[in-house]
């Protein structure tokens, strides 16, 4: 038997970590960015929020470029 | 001249295989943001067809063996290529006609091991790369990506618990429609290379192509185009098993299992530990359907699936041993092969139209029917297909209603 065991944990942890980093920054940055409505809404300030939301938004994106960057063989 | 005609036959049936690779395979990246509603039908399918296509026009570098290790690369000769093919595009047909998601993968090495097995006998099978390659990752794929979609499922609908739904959704929804092109661009780099491979090899071996040069240009265009349209055709009946199927997919839930499947592919394909884009899907499909509470996932339509997944490199092979006994007496054996398999395409053709699924109606039911016997036709309340003009009526009447109103 040739089985590549280590490939295959190392493929588990890094799907799974991956897709809980991706959906965090993705729900995160959506309540954020909805909080920062519902503040707007009430007359306070929400600068601070809704930029943070938008920040983490950037930040799933980026991780779906990396993903792009990786399908993409020309690239490496 | 003959070995001219056979050399055709095997590229137009390559090609065939690709296009059923297509369609069996368009569910995997677009099932969820239709279910979702994320993606209308015809545009989900359009946008997969097209990243399949520029997917399979990117990978350029093509795996220089199809035989996976499962046999002595040695081994393969022309007519093994192309009873292969055939057992491979009955297989994924029969599985399409009942819905259910298997690899097409697995089809097209079921049908090369069917094909050696008549032509060199059982032996020259090596059986320990069988476990290793398809029963292994079989239960792997599904168990790694279910996982995710689970943890990934709970997070989201832990994170977004007091965010009311008019907000999140059109994000959650932007989310799935990005993670599912992913996948369909990744589908497109290595499905495509699947059959520019046999192709390539079948010039070869006709000595129509130098030994070791890459595939031509015109060999990457057509099977990136047979490709891109059996993704466009939509295989709306597997679209239905996997959107509508194994569990009611709500928007959180799908960005959820979209965020697995693509996390699983990528890390499957960038540390070369292959898993079945088929299998991996419908393990987070699952799997979100587990994380997500008070939704009820049915377990009967998982467990076919399995007997599917496990059936269909014997299945497969089984078709293509019996075709490869055809294949193998020359011109006139391969002409009633192809015959055979055209009557065959046209038989699970006409069965697929009697309960027909199509863009307009997968969304409308969970359930899949081949037979009429299967069950009262009754399921569709909502098709549109059976023309009962009651639906319409009432729209009219409701708008007359409006008018008289105004």
């Amino acid at each position: 038997m040739n089985i590549d065991w280590a490939a295959l944990g190392i493929v588990a942890v890094v799907s799974i970590v991956s897709s809980v980093i991706f959906t965090i920054l993705l729900a995160s940055g959506i309540r954020l960015v909805s909080a920062a409505k519902i503040k707007s809404n009430q007359g306070s300030s929400s600068a601070t929020t809704v930029s943070l939301g938008y920040v983490l938004l950037g930040l799933a994106g980026l991780l779906v470029l990396f993903g792009i960057y990786l399908i993409i063989p020309q690239f490496h | 001249m003959t070995e001219l005609f056979v050399v055709i036959t095997v590229i137009a049936v390559a090609l065939v295989f690709d296009y059923t690779n297509g369609f069996h395979d368009s569910a995997n990246a677009m099932a969820g943001p239709i279910a979702t509603g994320a993606l209308r039908p015809r545009t989900a399918v359009i946008l997969a067809a097209i990243l399949n296509l520029v997917g399979a026009c990117l990978a350029t570098e093509v795996a220089k063996t199809i035989s996976g290790g499962f046999f002595d690369e040695t081994l393969i000769t022309v007519p093994i290529i192309l009873a292969g093919l055939v057992g491979a595009i009955i297989w994924n047909l029969m599985t399409w006609l009942l819905g259910l998601p298997s690899s097409s993968s697995h089809a097209l090495f079921g049908g090369l091991i069917g094909a050696v097995i008549v032509g060199a006998g059982l032996t020259s099978v090596h059986g320990w790369v069988i476990v290793s390659k398809v029963l292994l990752p079989a239960i792997v794929a599904p168990l790694v990506a279910g996982i995710a979609a689970v943890m990934a499922t709970r997070l989201v609908y832990r994170i977004s618990r007091r965010t009311p739904s008019a907000h999140t959704n059109s994000g959650y929804k932007y989310g799935q429609a990005f993670t599912a092109s992913l996948v369909a661009l990744a589908h497109g780099t290595s499905d495509g290379q699947k059959t520019m491979g046999v192709i390539t090899l079948v010039l070869i071996a006709a000595n129509l192509q130098e030994a070791g040069t890459g595939p031509q240009w015109w060999v990457i265009i057509a099977a990136g185009i047979a490709i891109g349209l059996g993704t466009y055709s939509g295989g709306w009946r597997i679209m239905r098993t996997m959107g509508k199927g194994i569990v009611e997919i709500e928007t959180p839930q799908g960005a959820a299992s979209g965020a697995a499947t693509t996390a699983t592919i990528l890390a499957s394909a960038h540390f070369g530990f292959g898993l079945s884009t088929t299998h991996v899907s419908t393990g987070s499909i699952l799997g979100s359907g587990v994380g997500r509470e008070g939704a009820e996932v049915r377990w009967s339509v998982a467990r076919r699936m399995l007997f599917a997944w496990l059936l269909t490199l014997p299945g497969a092979a089984l078709v293509a041993g019996l075709a490869a006994l055809l294949s193998d007496q020359g011109v006139l054996g391969v002409i009633a092969l192809l015959m055979l398999l055209g009557v065959a395409c046209l038989v699970i053709y006409l069965l697929s139209r009697r309960h027909r699924v199509s863009h307009a109606n997968v969304t409308d039911s969970h359930e899949v029917l081949v037979l009429a016997a299967a069950a009262p036709p009754t399921t569709y309340p909502n098709d549109p297909r059976l023309d009962s003009p009651k639906p319409k009526k009432a729209k009219k009447a409701k708008k007359a209603k409006a008018k008289s109103a105004a």
